[in-house]
């Protein structure tokens, strides 16, 4: 049998070449491959792929394609535009592949940064009608609450609200709970939603096994049943199907598994679903009846064609009336009704369009970088499109096939940019994961590829218009008669304009990176009160369960911190019920003396309950009086701003307080003042007004979070801390162990997310721009050869020409650097909301990032120019 | 003048040995041979397609002109294009090898030697 030439070649010439030449070039290749195949095979193959390869590199050229008939369509004529762009492009594959990549990369961020905000901003929740899913807040009293719009929900005004409200078609109420499990294996910390009657019905989930609670588990006497998330279910009960009907051992009571939910329920965007477990929230009906204490949550799902201005107007008329009938309690508590998904993702609405508008910037500079290229590409084909020009194409025809060519080039960097979102995507999926709302959420789908084509088409228009334009208009004559020659510089003015825009764009990114780099800066030096350096935390949870009276839970406590003191390394120890930054009770204050007045009136404070030895680790000054003892019981340290809230200038040490939501509301006396903590957010402008209780006689909620200060790395206590807990509670799990640095990082992680995003966009539009202002320099530079080496040889010194040419490169940076500052001052606007610690107008990042700019420009200027200055006059004359 | 500017059409290197190449295999003119004959005379091993891009020169300046043949089943059922060379070529290469032969009068034994 005769051998074959290799077909992997055939079909790659059968490709490349055009159908003028593919019978004869490929015939005559085969015809020798078989006359030499005679003799060796292999060398023939090898012939025959090297005959290939020098085909594929340079194919002998089409025929010139002659212009359509007049008269045809424009559709044929548009098909045949893009017929001989792929061609024209197919023939300067380098040309088109720095296009492409160029355009992949713009769009590609383009489309990741979409992706992103489709997902998050655009689609709705994956709920059963989500559009309808609203929380309905309390909004507490002004005057004790300043700034606060959304409070919890105290359980007698829910039921009043679920009474009274006609807007929804039902409500529920729903809390967080905390369960340790026990009885398969090591104790485990679990957290729980405990949702009330009807939750499920709200949301419009059914369970994908099992059933979802009974009206009627929704009470202390049935309530002990569970539903499992499908996450949970698959992990504790290897996915049985029996796990149905057996029980579980939560906070050691047993709790019977009715279901499990889909998958797709737990959705870590909203609390409610992104817990393992959920109970019933089985209140009693004294807790049922409890007006003045705000710890539940509310969700409701409007009636059909009520919107939520209608029913905030509803609730608004239901809080005045509740007010009328319950003075004491609900004097200036209003109602506020939000959509799920406005509540869940309008703080990241504002950060990710400021991304959106970045990242559109970037585009902007790969169409001028692109554009520049295109605009090169035209001038060398100037001949050709004065042929077609003089051969009857209207300007309309020659900037019609141009477009389409840059058209084509975009529409390949969009295809490429699609799989450049996905990858960067998936690269970054851990990131988003912990900075984004509904981040698992983000995929790429209809809605992102049709943006993905509409972007590419615009970014195609963009880039191709300018350089199409000024190529259609150019001067027939000219362009005939230089043809042959060398280039020239010609459409100097439009690169020049080119390199402005790309430094301007580049500024305004430039500035929000410099502007989130500095608010980052400035939010890791905040002072919040505390030092949180060489910090170690965890928390411990108790169940009422186990640990049934206070004293038992402090007799844990102590024994714990105890062992801890003894531990080499650990300076202070001391526990708190929630530490900074991650929540805590407010609550009214009765000074001693006084009556306690309606809920409106009466001041509210940030109330901690500490051990001694919290305020030591943590490095909380104490301003005057004394820190707790082991020896005290029912005594308050107040913050400076409690202080002079509740006492105004008069020294507070000795004067007594109540806490009326505490059980058993005991007198306390105040011992000292500390300094000033930001509990809640580290960009609050004035810190709560705060007192530290120490109490042995009031219930202690839910466990402790221990803070431990050392003089060895924090984290190196950890395991030791873990073992101490182990050694006096088995059954105790050990959790969120953190350094107080990590809790400030968390708090950072969406400042931190945007500077990254900004400073990476920042980045790439700083390298386009400086290969931009390169290649056209260069350009001018090789175009004006001959005026330089004349001016040499008029006696121009090296000086001479290299300030020529930076100045040439300056100009239009410093046009640019002029626009841009003018865009970002226009900028600063959307960006105030996002900045802190330093102004969006702030004069000195907007002249630093100027400087780099200038430098940056200087710096792709000076090889062009060095060339110029080292032009022998006498071969730039005789060429 | 038409007549004058084809007398003084200007063949390059290649073109030349193209061209020598066609009027050699006279009606066998065609890619492969072509190629072949000139690797074989020249020991140039070129490429097809740079002969097939200096043919399509050489046509479009008229110095040959081109058919196409049957396809034959030896080499895939693919055609073959057949070249011939036209009077104007016979004049352009007369003229190269002109100017050769008198620039190198007197040289022969200089260059026969080496």
């Amino acid at each position: 049998m005769t051998p074959a030439p290799p077909r992997l070649a055939v079909a790659l010439l059968l490709w490349r070449l055009s159908s003028d030449w593919r019978d004869f070039v490929v015939g005559d290749l085969e015809e020798e491959f078989h006359a030499r195949a005679d003799a060796s095979p292999a060398a023939a193959r090898r012939w025959f792929w090297s005959q290939t390869i020098r085909c594929l590199l340079r194919p002998p050229r089409a025929r010139v394609q002659a212009m359509p008939p007049s008269g045809d369509s424009r559709v044929l004529s548009t098909l045949s535009d893009f017929r001989l762009a792929l061609r024209v492009l197919g023939r300067a594959p380098s040309f088109s592949l720095a296009v492409v990549t160029v355009l992949a990369l713009g769009i590609g961020a383009n489309i990741a940064i979409f992706s992103i905000v489709n997902a998050v901003l655009f689609r709705p929740l994956p709920f059963h009608d989500s559009e309808r899913l609203v929380r309905v807040f309390h909004v507490p009293p002004q005057s004790t609450f300043p700034g606060i719009t959304r409070f919890s929900v105290s359980p007698a005004n829910f039921y009043d609200w679920q009474r009274d409200a006609h807007s929804f078609e039902k409500m529920a109420i729903y809390g967080g709970a905390r369960f340790t499990l026990t009885g398969a294996g090591n104790p485990e910390s679990l957290l729980a939603t405990a949702v009330g009657d009807g939750f499920f019905d709200v949301v419009g989930a059914h369970a994908a096994l099992g059933r979802v609670f009974l009206p009627e588990e929704d009470s202390p006497a049935r309530g002990h049943v569970v539903i499992l998330s499908n996450g949970f279910w698959k992990s504790h009960f290897g996915g049985s199907r029996d796990a149905i009907g057996r029980t579980m051992t939560l906070d050691g009571e047993s709790y019977a598994i009715v279901g499990v939910m889909p998958a797709s329920f737990t959705n870590a965007a909203w609390g409610a679903t992104a817990q393992p477990l959920w109970v019933p929230i089985a209140l009693t009906a004294a807790d049922r009846a409890v007006r003045d204490n705000h710890n539940d949550q509310v969700v409701a799902r409007l009636e059909p064609g009520v919107d939520v201005a209608q029913a905030q107007a509803e609730m608004d008329a239901i809080s005045k009336r509740l007010e009328a009938a319950y003075p004491k309690e609900n004097a200036g508590w209003g109602a506020n009704v939000i959509g799920l998904r406005e509540l869940i993702v309008g703080n990241i609405r504002l950060p990710l369009l400021v991304l959106l508008a970045a990242v559109a910037l970037v585009l902007l500079i790969a169409c001028a970088n692109a554009g520049n290229l295109l605009f090169t590409r035209a001038l060398s084909r100037r001949k050709e499109i004065a042929i077609r020009a003089a051969l009857g194409a209207g300007r309309w025809r020659v900037f019609q096939q141009l477009l389409v060519e840059s058209l084509l080039l975009a529409l390949v960097g969009g295809a490429a940019g699609v799989f450049i979102a996905r990858a960067g995507l998936r690269a970054a999926a851990t990131l988003l994961a912990n900075q984004i709302p509904r981040a698992e959420e983000i995929t790429v789908d209809g809605r992102v590829l049709l943006f993905a084509t509409g972007i590419s088409l615009v970014t195609g228009i963009i880039a191709g218009a300018l350089p199409a334009l000024r190529a259609g208009t150019a001067d027939l004559n000219d362009a005939l008669k230089e043809g042959g020659r060398a280039d020239g510089a010609v459409g100097v003015r439009t690169r020049r304009m080119l390199i402005a825009c790309e430094v301007a764009l580049s500024l305004m990114l430039l500035t929000g990176a410099g502007l989130m780099g500095r608010t980052l800066l400035a939010l890791s030096h905040v002072d919040a009160g505390f030092d949180p350096h060489d910090v170690l935390t965890f928390r411990v949870a108790l169940p009422r369960g186990q640990y049934a009276t206070t004293a038992q839970m402090l007799a844990f406590r102590d024994g714990v911190l105890q062992r801890l003191r003894a531990q080499p390394g650990v300076q202070a120890a001391g526990t708190i019920d929630n530490l900074p930054l991650q929540g805590g009770s407010v609550q009214p204050i009765v000074l001693e003396g006084h009556a306690e007045l309606s809920t409106r009136d009466q001041p509210t404070v940030s109330v901690r309950k500490i051990s001694p030895g919290y305020l030591r680790a943590m490095n909380i000054p104490i301003l005057r009086g004394r820190d707790v003892a082991d020896s005290d019981s029912e005594v308050l340290l107040v913050s400076r701003s409690a202080a002079k809230l509740l006492w105004g200038d008069a020294d507070p040490i000795g004067r007594r307080v109540t806490l009326p939501l505490e059980a058993k509301g005991i007198p306390k006396e105040v011992i000292g003042i500390t300094g000033e903590v930001k509990l809640s957010s580290l960009t609050a402008d004035t810190p709560p007004a705060t007192v530290y209780e120490l109490t042995r006689q009031e219930k202690q909620y839910g466990g402790f979070a221990f803070a431990i200060r050392t003089i060895v790395p924090p984290m190196t206590v950890a395991p030791s801390a873990t073992a101490i807990v182990h050694d006096i509670d088995p059954n105790r799990p050990i959790q969120q162990v953190q350094t107080m640095n990590d809790i400030i990082d968390q708090t950072l992680a969406s400042q931190r997310f945007s500077a990254l995003l900004l400073a990476i966009f920042a980045a790439s539009a700083l390298a386009l721009a400086s290969v931009g202002i390169y290649s056209v320099l260069s350009y001018i530079v090789s175009g004006r050869r001959r005026e330089i080496g004349i001016r040499a040889a008029l006696g121009a010194g090296t000086r001479d020409v290299l300030r020529l040419i930076l100045v040439e490169g300056l100009t239009p940076t410093a046009i640019g650097i002029a626009a841009g500052l003018a865009g970002a001052l226009a900028a600063g606007k959307l960006v105030e909301g996002l900045v802190y610690g330093v102004s969006a107008w702030d004069p000195i990042t907007l002249g630093g990032v100027s400087l780099v700019l200038l430098a940056v420009s200087i710096l792709a200027s000076v090889i062009p120019a060095r060339r110029a200055a080292r032009l022998d006059p006498v071969i730039a004359l005789r060429d | 003048m038409w007549f004058n500017r084809r007398a003084s059409v200007q063949l390059g290197d290649f073109e030349q040995l193209v061209l020598l190449g066609v009027l050699r295999l006279g009606d066998e003119a065609y890619g492969a041979a072509i190629r072949q004959e000139i690797h074989a005379r020249s020991r140039r091993d070129v490429s097809i397609n740079a002969v097939y891009t200096t043919l399509d020169r050489l046509e479009r300046k008229g110095l040959v002109r081109s058919w196409t043949g049957a396809p034959t089943a030896h080499r895939g059922a693919r055609r073959r294009k057949f070249y011939e060379v036209r009077p104007s070529g016979i004049a352009a290469i007369r003229h190269a090898y002109h100017t050769l032969r008198t620039l190198a009068d007197g040289l022969e034994r200089q260059l026969e030697s080496r």
